[in-house]
Order: C-alpha cells, then sequence, then structure tokens
C-alpha cells in the first residue's frame, strides 16, 4: 500500500523517516500526525521508533538501515544510541560509523541483500555496511549522481531510481541488484526520490503532493498490492483489508 | 577433405612460431582484417527460461562504462567490484576519460611500486587486499597530478589501433579459423611490412636441435650459436634475465614421445629487499620526496639497492656478447629507479634506451621470476588459434550498416508501413472499444441493444489479442466479471448467451475472474435460470445454482443481521458510555467529599519567602543593616556549634 504524508509542511519524508521490514524511525516533530500515519500503517507490525540523530530531525538523512541492522553515523550521541537500541528489536544490530561523509541515508541504498554506495566511501566503512547490514556493498553511481542514497527508493520488490537514468544504467542497475527498476519521480516531479519517499516490503510512504501517476508507478514496482507484513499475498492482504475497514468507522 | 581434418590436428597441440608444421606453413595467407576475438555470448535455453520468469529484471550483458561484458550476475558483481571498475567511476566524476581493461592494467604497471615478496610469501596474501587498494589510489593520486590527463589519454588511444596480433589464415584451414602470432617478436622493419609476413615467417623456421644426454652434459657455457632473445624484467627488488634460444630442444621421453622445449642459454635472479613494506615505492623514492629517514630498515634498502644495482650491471656486462648478438630484448622496467639501473649511462652500459630491438612484454607479467620469464617467452612464441563465427560477424556488420545508413535517409520511408487492416479487423476493433466502455459503464440495455443491432456472434473476443488488457479479459464476460458488475453478467449470460467457460490466456474462466459475492452470485443465478444442461457449468468453475429468491432472501438475512449487529454494538457503546459517565460523576463526587484544602487556609511558607515577607517595605540601608544582624547571628551560632563540639 501507498500512502501520502507530510511533515511539518515539507513532502520530503524520507528525509524525517527511515522504513525498513523490521522497523521504523520517525524524526521527533512539533506535532505527532507525521508519526500517527506510521503508527497507523504499522501498529502492532513492526516498532516505530520516535529518534533524533545528533540532535538533528532529519533521521533519514543521516542514517541508513534494513532488517538486519541500523548505522548510525559518528555525530550520533550516546543518549540517542541507547535510546535507539532499547526500542528497536533485538536481533537487529546497530552500529556507529566514523565516516567523513557523515549523511549515511545519503550515500548508502540498500535492501536486505545489496547495497550502492558512494563510490568515494572508506573501504572499513565497506566492510561494516557488509556486515551489520548483511548485504553484498558496491560502489556505482546512479545517473552519474554519487548520492546514490537520495536518487534511489529501494526494497526488495523493486526500485526507483532518478527519473533522468539513462536505459542502459537502469539495465545495468538492475541486473547488479537484480530487481526491477524504473525511472521515476516523487512528489509531483521531484527528482531525488530517495528523500522524496520510504519503503519496505509492504509499504510506501510519500510526500502529500505526489501525483496519482506517480504513486501508480510506485506501486507498481515496489508490487505493494501484493504483499503485506508475512510476507506473502493472500493471508497478509486479509490483514490489510481489515484495516481499512477499522478505518471508515 | 583428409587434409583439412589433419590441419585442425596440429592445431590441437600448441605450436611454436618458430618450428610450425611445413604443410601449415606453406599454406599460410595474411588476414586482412582483424578477426573479432570477443566470442557472442552464447544464450543457453536455461538463461532463457531464467529471463523469461523474470523478464522485470534486466539482463545487461557489458558494463558501458568500462566496456566489459559479462555472461551472468556473478561476473558482473565481480566486475563492479574491480579496481578497474572502481577506477573508471571515479575517473568518470572528475572528468576524465574512463580507461579500457588493457590501458588500465598498464597504468597500474607504470606506478612506481611494485608487489614484493618471495614467491610463497604469508604476508603478502595477508597484505593482497589493502595493496589493490593502495594500487588504485595511488594510481588515482598519480592522475590527478597530471597537469593534462586528456593529452596523455589520447596518445594512448592513438598508439592503440595497432593490435598487438597478426593475424594468419591458412588455405588448408577453416575460413574461420585464425593464428595469430605477437607483431613484438619480428623486427620493426619486418613489421612495416605485413604483406611479407609469411615469407618472413618461413625464413625464421629453425631445425629444432637434440637434447644432450645425461652422460654427455656439462655445464652449458652461455654460448650464442643460434639465434636467441634476450629477456628481463625488474621490479621491487626482484631481477630476473634469461637467455633463451629461439631452436627447441626435443627431448625424447619414455615411450618416444618427442617434447620440444625452449633451451635457456642462461638465466639469474636476483632478489634484495627495496620496497618500503606496507608503504609501497622504492626507499629512492621516499628519500628524494620526504628527505632521507634514518631508521635501521631505510639505510638497509638504501644499501640494498645499490647492492642490486651493482648485481644487475655486473650481470649484463657478463652476457654482453650475448646480449649485443641477442635478436631481440624483451625487458619490463617500470618506474624511474627500475630503468635508471638498466639504461642509464654508466660506465660500459649494455642496454641502450634507443636500442631498436627493445621490446615490451605486450601482456601483463607478474612478478620478476624465472618461471614468470619462461612463461612469457611460451606465451611470446605460442601461435594464437581463434576461432571466429564469419557468418554471424557478417550478419551484425551489415545490420550495423543498415543502421548507419537508416537515419541518413529518413524522407523515403517516413513511417514503417503500416500492417494493412483489411475490414473486418476494422469492425472488430471498433466492436472491441464500444463493447468495452459499455461494460466499464454497465450500461446493460445500450450493451444489449449493440450486441443485437450489429449481430455480434456470442463468440465475439476482443481484438487485437495481443494488447495487455485484453490478456487477462479477452471476452465481454471475462470483462463484466473482472470488474464486478453482476447486471452485465446476468445480461451477457441470459440475453447476449455468453460462453462461461471460455478461459483467458490465464486458463481463467470468467467465475475465476469475480472479486465480489454479487457477481459470483450472478454466475449461480445465471446456472439456475438457464438449467444445467445449457453449458458445462463444472467446466466454468461455477458452484451449485441457486435461485433469485434464494439469493435475495439470503441477502437480505445478512443484511438485517449486519443491521443487528451494528446496533447491538450501537447499544453496547452507549452503555458503556452511559456507565462510564455515571463512574466518572461518582468518582468526583467522592473526591469532593474528600477533605482536600479549604479556601483561605493558612499556606506553609518556605523560609524564603518568609525573608521577602519581613524585608518588604524596608528602605535598601536598613534591609543591609538587617542582612548584616542576621549573617552575625549566624556567624555565632556557629562558633557556638563548634565549641560545643
Amino acid at each position: 500500500m501507498a500512502v501520502r504524508a507530510q511533515f511539518e509542511n515539507s513532502n520530503e519524508v524520507g528525509v524525517f523517516s527511515l522504513l525498513t521490514n523490521s522497523y521504523a524511525i520517525v524524526a521527533v516533530g512539533g506535532s505527532e500526525n507525521f508519526y500517527s500515519v506510521f503508527e497507523s500503517e504499522l501498529q502492532d507490525v513492526i516498532p516505530v521508533c520516535h529518534a533524533t540523530i545528533a540532535g538533528t530531525r532529519i533521521v533519514g538523512r543521516l542514517t541508513v538501515g534494513n532488517r538486519k541492522g541500523l548505522l548510525v553515523p559518528t555525530t550520533t550521541t550516546d543518549q540517542e544510541l541507547q535510546h535507539l537500541r532499547n526500542t528497536l528489536p533485538d536481533e537487529v544490530k546497530i552500529q556507529r560509523i566514523e565516516e567523513r561523509l557523515s549523511a549515511l541515508g545519503n550515500v548508502i541504498c540498500c535492501n536486505d541483500h545489496v547495497a550502492i554506495v558512494h563510490p568515494d566511501l572508506e573501504r572499513e566503512t565497506e566492510e561494516i555496511i557488509a556486515d551489520v547490514l548483511g548485504v553484498e556493498v558496491f560502489r556505482q553511481t546512479v545517473a552519474d549522481n554519487v548520492l546514490t542514497g537520495s536518487y534511489m527508493a529501494l526494497s526488495n520488490q523493486g526500485g526507483v531510481v532518478h527519473p533522468k537514468t539513462s536505459i542502459r544504467d537502469q539495465d545495468e542497475l538492475s541486473s547488479l541488484l537484480q530487481v526491477p527498476l524504473v525511472a521515476g519521480s516523487v512528489n509531483r516531479g521531484s527528482p531525488v526520490v530517495g528523500a522524496g519517499m520510504v519503503v519496505n516490503d509492504w509499504l510506501a510512504i510519500t510526500g502529500l503532493d505526489t501525483t496519482a501517476t506517480e504513486l501508480s508507478v510506485i506501486e507498481s514496482v515496489f508490487r505493494l498490492g501484493e504483499m503485506g507484513p508475512g510476507g506473502s499475498g493472500a493471508g497478509a492482504g486479509a490483514v490489510n483489508k481489515d484495516s481499512i475497514v477499522e478505518s471508515f468507522y | 577433405m583428409a587434409d583439412t581434418t589433419r590441419m585442425e590436428e596440429f592445431l590441437k597441440r600448441p605450436l611454436y612460431v618458430y618450428d610450425l608444421p611445413p604443410e601449415l606453413l606453406a599454406t599460410l595467407t595474411t588476414k586482412t582484417t582483424n578477426p573479432i576475438t570477443e566470442e557472442e555470448p552464447e544464450i543457453n535455453p536455461e538463461d532463457a527460461e531464467l529471463a523469461a520468469q523474470d523478464s522485470a529484471i534486466a539482463a545487461s550483458t557489458i558494463c558501458s562504462l568500462c566496456q566489459v561484458s559479462y555472461n551472468n550476475v556473478q561476473e558482473q558483481r565481480s566486475h563492479v567490484r574491480s579496481d578497474h571498475h572502481r577506477y573508471n567511476i571515479k575517473a568518470q566524476l572528475r572528468g576524465n576519460a574512463p580507461l579500457e581493461e588493457i590501458e588500465f592494467a598498464k597504468a597500474i604497471g607504470e606506478l612506481d611500486e611494485s608487489i614484493s615478496g618471495s614467491e610463497s610469501s604469508e604476508t603478502e596474501e595477508e597484505d593482497a587486499d589493502t595493496g589493490a587498494n593502495t594500487t588504485l589510489s595511488a594510481l588515482l593520486k598519480k592522475q590527478a597530478k597530471l597537469s593534462h590527463p586528456e593529452e596523455q589519454i589520447e596518445t594512448a588511444v592513438t598508439s592503440s589501433p595497432k593490435h598487438p596480433l597478426f593475424w594468419l589464415g591458412s588455405s588448408g584451414l577453416p575460413s574461420n579459423k585464425s593464428l595469430g602470432v605477437y607483431r613484438a617478436i619480428f623486427s620493426n622493419a619486418e613489421q612495416d611490412e605485413p604483406g611479407h609476413l609469411v615469407e618472413t615467417l618461413q625464413r625464421k623456421q629453425l631445425e629444432p636441435i637434440k637434447a644432450r644426454t645425461n652422460n654427455s652434459s656439462k655445464a652449458p657455457a652461455p654460448s650464442a650459436s643460434g639465434p636467441h632473445f634476450f629477456m628481463c624484467m625488474i621490479g621491487g627488488g626482484h631481477f630476473a634475465a634469461m637467455l633463451v634460444s629461439l631452436a627447441p630442444e626435443i627431448h625424447r621421453r619414455q615411450g618416444g614421445v618427442e617434447d620440444r622445449q625452449a633451451r635457456v642459454i642462461a638465466h639469474k635472479t636476483f632478489h634484495r629487499y627495496t620496497t618500503r613494506r606496507k608503504q609501497g615505492g622504492s626507499q629512492s623514492a621516499s628519500d628524494a620526496s620526504r628527505g632521507a629517514a634514518h631508521s635501521a630498515g631505510s639505510s638497509l634498502r638504501r644499501y640494498n639497492e645499490a647492492a642490486l644495482e651493482k648485481d644487475i650491471r655486473d650481470l649484463l656486462s657478463d652476457w654482453r656478447k650475448e646480449i649485443d648478438s641477442a635478436e631481440l630484448l624483451f625487458v619490463r622496467a617500470t618506474g624511474k629507479t627500475n630503468r635508471k639501473i638498466l639504461f642509464d649511462q654508466y660506465d660500459g652500459n649494455v642496454l641502450k634506451q634507443k636500442d631498436p630491438r627493445i621490446r615490451g612484454f605486450p601482456f601483463n607479467t607478474r612478478r620478476a621470476t624465472q618461471g614468470e620469464l619462461l612463461r612469457c617467452f611460451k606465451e611470446l612464441t605460442r601461435v594464437k588459434v581463434s576461432e571466429v563465427d564469419e557468418a554471424a560477424v557478417a550478419a551484425a556488420e551489415a545490420k550495423k550498416r543498415e543502421e548507419e545508413s537508416k537515419p541518413a535517409t529518413p524522407r523515403p520511408q517516413p513511417q514503417p508501413q503500416k500492417p494493412k487492416i483489411s475490414k473486418e479487423e476494422e469492425a472488430a476493433l471498433l466492436h472491441t472499444s464500444q463493447i468495452q466502455a459499455f461494460i466499464r459503464r454497465s450500461k446493460v440495455p445500450a450493451l444489449m441493444s449493440y450486441i443485437t443491432n450489429n449481430s455480434i456472434p456470442s463468440t465475439f473476443t476482443f481484438t487485437p489479442a495481443s494488447q495487455p488488457q485484453n490478456f487477462r479479459c479477452p471476452t465481454p464476460l471475462h470483462l463484466a466479471a473482472n470488474l464486478n458488475t453482476p447486471v452485465v453478467v446476468t445480461a451477457l449470460l441470459t440475453k447476449a448467451n455468453a460462453d462461461p467457460t471460455a478461459t483467458n490466456n490465464e486458463g481463467r474462466t470468467p467465475f475465476e475472474l469475480t472479486g465480489d459475492r454479487a457477481t459470483r452470485d450472478a454466475f449461480r443465478i445465471a446456472r439456475h435460470d438457464l438449467g444445467e444442461s445449457k453449458w458445462d457449468w463444472d467446466a466454468a468453475k461455477v458452484p451449485s445454482a441457486v435461485s433469485k429468491a434464494d439469493a435475495d432472501s439470503r441477502a437480505e438475512k445478512e443484511r438485517k443481521a449486519a443491521d443487528e449487529e451494528e446496533s447491538n454494538r450501537r447499544k453496547a457503546g452507549l452503555d458503556r458510555l452511559k456507565r462510564e459517565d455515571a463512574e466518572r460523576a461518582a468518582a468526583e463526587h467522592k473526591a469532593s467529599l474528600r477533605g482536600g484544602r479549604t479556601l483561605g487556609a493558612v499556606v506553609e511558607k518556605t523560609a524564603a519567602e518568609k525573608r521577602d515577607e519581613e524585608t518588604r517595605g524596608m528602605t535598601p540601608e536598613m534591609k543591609m543593616r538587617l542582612e548584616r544582624e542576621r549573617r552575625a547571628r549566624a556567624a555565632e551560632e556557629r562558633f557556638k556549634r563548634m565549641q560545643g563540639n
């Protein structure tokens, strides 16, 4: 299912939140509207964590994670780290990385199996990514942009890349990642698809400005109609339907 | 025919350039064009199947950046991880042109540092990982220092059209087989006349020499009787040199099998510890850039560099005669320091930089060892056999030419000829669009009148069948079922006589596409109304018949049940609210009964508040006096307490 949301008048939901298959992190905002969107979709399925990173609210751009782990930049305080540790499931590994490129969400794009990272990332970082997130790491660019995390939104089902990515690049990336890719935009034509939306295997949250066309592209490439939190089609679909029915009362 | 098979037999064994079979030699011809050595990636049926399964995942077979092709994902992933690809990505970001694989290998080789260590050192394996990394960064740094990198690359490109191999064909061989001989083993003059290549080769053939038997063997003094090569490699404190005769030596093994071997006239290797471990580069380079270090290691390395230079120069002067008479000199010496050892103007130097006989190795070489020199010699003198499917190449070229010619003449055929549409097809297309529109809007009367007016058969299917929307719903009934429109389904089944057993391309009947109960009931009611004999309802997957009245009554019952439940729920909710209200009221009442603070009660004051109250309305002087008095009293109290203790 794809849902539109807004964080205090900003459409860049990927900046203020992080969504994976086993947890979600949401920035601490002035109002709880944004948080409640997550909560209503993910309640009882995965934990939704209120957090700041280094005292800022741009948690989605500073951190990166998947089902198995979470990486935070070196600027994260001990209290924040402790809070994350307390809120996230025990099997999720959390690691603080000493890396010059500290906006990890901008320079790393990953799903549960592969990660596409900035070419200038340090080798130690690359190893940590492989260990903590349990992924194969590739240094690549997306449409000649080094900020792979900003210009690519990726799940285990599919991915959206910068709208100006050439067909050949798409083919190469798709073959490398072994997921279908599509060049698309979010938030009424914004090319920063990674920062404009968050996605996991059964849910995508995009900015409020996202057009119906963009949303349908997103739903089809991430196969959001078919999947549910359980991972398989039918049973989980029923759960979704129930929650929809509930929300009508 | 027999001749051809015999020739093919030759190709199965490694061929030595200077001792080719005479039959083959006589029929050699030069080929004008270089055959394409890269083989077309074969698509095996399994892969094709996989691709069909998941067509959405693109299967890219070439890295557009590095021009490297691969057959499967594993190869692609290992390529993406390679230094070559990473270098090219960074080069692209800097705006430099990406390097091809061979150019990259050359660029790495030109770095003034080399992998050091003896043949089987373990430490090296540990460092191999980081070693590759440092080489890459070193190369990048070097590139960054170059003032005009574009020029460098251009010169590299202009020299590249010279293919390292000459290609030869033979009339005794199929035309798609070609034999490759390294350009480097010919002299400069011979290289300039590729037309006479065959004659040159024929002239160069040598009679093999019988190996000496063991009893007559003596230490073979370096004797330069026949044509021979001098080969040497230097790098990272390793040096290996070899004089090798071109005439092959025949060893007779047990069983009378003849075995040809290269005859090494003389060889020598040196190894000195000169490279700075884990930091790279030679000691002299480090001294030059950073100033001389005074550690024990650095002085060791400095001494060893000088010693290695002396060793090598002594050896070269020992071999002076043979080197002077050698046909060609193959030298690998990358980096300034290494070249200086060999080519510097010193007293009685042997090798001259401008010597026309000097060649580099036209392929990648590894650490300078005797074994590596032998491998290089074998590689240089072995005839390469390449097989090309010429038909495929010609087809590919024809296609390319066609494509090239197309944009040049866009006018003559502005549109690719549309396939002519017959009258019937046109009518079918029209009907398709009309009927689909009616079904989508649930216009039952309009649909029925359209079908009767145009006398559309009950077996009508939408055209064109290839369109994706017609894939799932090829008939009007499929479409109606898929859209969950019970009225249209009923009308189509009962009035238009539509076939419920028809299947779509997924093998599903219309009933299986229904999404809600009302539509499913429409099918069951139709089964009841039309009777069991009308269609094979079981094949249509329609469950047991149900009459309209039954269905209606059931729906009514369900509606009632739902209503009741809803009213119950509301009632329960209201009750709960009432109860909660009552509880709250009771709790409030109770709270009010409990003794709280009454209005106007004396509130306990803190010490600060009391003090504040006392000083209110005093002049500052008075306040000060009061404060002083208070402090004095406090001090007195303290003293008293201390004395008491």
